[in-house]
């Protein structure tokens, strides 16, 4: 017997950000307890991410929150994929906070988007991680299965 | 004879298969042959809470716990049956008892699913009260309103007597009473229209109070599941987590999950204090055990 964590606490977030989200996050669609779609902005001018709305894809297993969220950006003809030395153009992301050492159970939906929205504030550089050519045509595998190696933390 | 072991087995497969009735056979049978095995109570009282049988499931579990006091299955089939009929004190002291066993052996498995049923057990008892209330309440509202209906005819009554009594006058005279009359009783009917139209007023004001205050404090919110809490433990950093939640992650990642510092199971805390806080908190907001 397991109680349905994930889908009770799931419902209750729901709840929280059907009603009010920070400023620059929107909720696009939360059909299900499995998949939601999240679009965020930039706030403040940094030019790279002017006027720019990206769409964020949440994906749930039945063990969240003690397992970190699926966290993609997927391209769509109005939503880019941001420019960033972490975010690879497939739109697979790296941030130690959604990997498996990296992840907490008391982050959320909306902590995970804040954290996205300030990764993107405080960039300056034009670029894509090293070899994201390679990774974007080789990799096969589930964004949480990747070990990233965290280079330059400070971006 | 087949041995009570073979009829147990067999039992627990009719029980696996979903046949519930031929399981309670089995058990029964072995239990003629093994009256002392605490286990057999048990796996009986699943089966008939499977067929809606509370009254003898709950006289399965009564019969366990007098042999084992501290069997978490007998207690947490109690309480569901007790549940089933509506027991609600009953329900909640034996789903706390399951619970408070299950911490105690650091058996993990089970205590999120006892976590749930204990605020399960808090909830219908909640919703059992709000319900007799609310009954209540419109009895009253019903009575009351059919009391100021009741007065109103009556001195309605009253005013339109004087006019009978100038009836014997005949003439324009009786008939100018008679008019002054009506006008009298309409007022007097139209005065206690609008009393009653205020009664309801009040009822109606006070039905949506408890709709009111219908936010739960952050303190009593487990960070992790979003419930209520109802085992608060505490860890090295000062922060509450319910004992289940926290259980949970720390089995598969070892470390606070706001400091990220090492933390074992071992290490945490009952917050007692916090636990009597959620409890009060429950008791004054039944309906946020199902938040």
């Amino acid at each position: 017997m397991s109680v349905p964590f994930a889908a009770k606490r799931l419902g209750k977030e729901l709840n929280k950000i059907s009603s009010s989200l920070p400023p620059g996050i929107e909720l696009v669609s939360a059909d299900n307890f499995e998949e939601w779609l999240l679009d965020i902005k930039v706030l403040d001018n940094n030019p790279l991410y002017q006027n720019q709305t990206y769409r964020l894809k949440f994906r749930f297993s039945p063990s969240y929150p003690i397992e970190p969220p699926e966290v993609v950006f997927i391209q769509l003809p109005d939503r880019p994929i941001p420019i960033h030395p972490h975010i690879y153009s497939n739109g697979i992301i790296c941030l130690d906070l959604l990997g498996q050492q990296g992840w907490s159970p008391v982050q959320n939906v909306e902590s995970v988007c804040m954290s996205l929205q300030s990764m993107l504030t405080g960039n300056s550089k034009n670029e894509r991680p090293p070899g994201d050519e390679e990774f974007v045509r080789a990799n096969t595998m589930r964004p949480k299965d990747i070990q990233f190696y965290y280079h330059d933390n400070d971006v | 004879m087949a041995k009570p072991n073979q009829l147990k087995e067999e039992g627990n497969r009719r029980f696996q298969a979903g046949d519930y009735v031929m399981a309670e056979a089995l058990y029964s049978q072995a239990l003629i042959l093994d009256p002392n095995n605490p286990a057999l109570y048990t796996n009986r009282a699943m089966a008939r809470l499977k067929l809606n049988q509370w009254d003898s499931a709950v006289a399965d579990c009564t019969a366990c716990l007098r042999l084992a006091p501290d069997n978490v299955k007998a207690h947490y089939s109690l309480s569901q049956a007790h549940l089933a009929l509506r027991a609600y004190d009953d329900a909640l002291h034996h789903a706390r008892a399951a619970h408070a066993l299950c911490a105690k052996a650091a058996d993990d498995k089970s205590l999120g699913t006892l976590t749930a049923h204990v605020l399960r057990c808090k909830k219908e008892a909640w919703d059992a009260a709000e319900r007799r209330r609310a009954r209540e309440n419109a009895d009253l509202e019903a009575e009351v309103l059919a009391l100021l209906e009741r007065e109103k005819e009556a001195a309605v009554r009253e005013v339109s007597g004087t006019a009978a009594a100038g009836e014997e006058e005949g003439g324009a005279a009786a008939a100018a009473a008679a008019a002054a009359d009506a006008e009298a009783s309409r007022e007097v009917a139209a005065e206690w229209d609008a009393k009653i139209e205020r009664m309801r007023d009040v009822f109606e004001k006070a039905r949506p109070v408890g709709e009111k205050r219908r936010t739960v404090p952050d303190w009593a919110i487990d960070d992790i599941s979003f419930c209520v809490m109802v085992d608060p433990v505490i860890t090295k950093s000062g922060k509450s987590y319910e004992r289940a939640s926290i259980v949970e992650h720390l089995r598969r990642h070892p470390h606070d999950p706001l400091t990220r510092e090492p933390l074992y199971i071992s290490e945490l805390r009952p917050n007692l204090d916090l636990k009597q806080a959620c409890e009060e908190f429950l008791q004054e907001n039944g309906w946020a055990a199902d938040w």
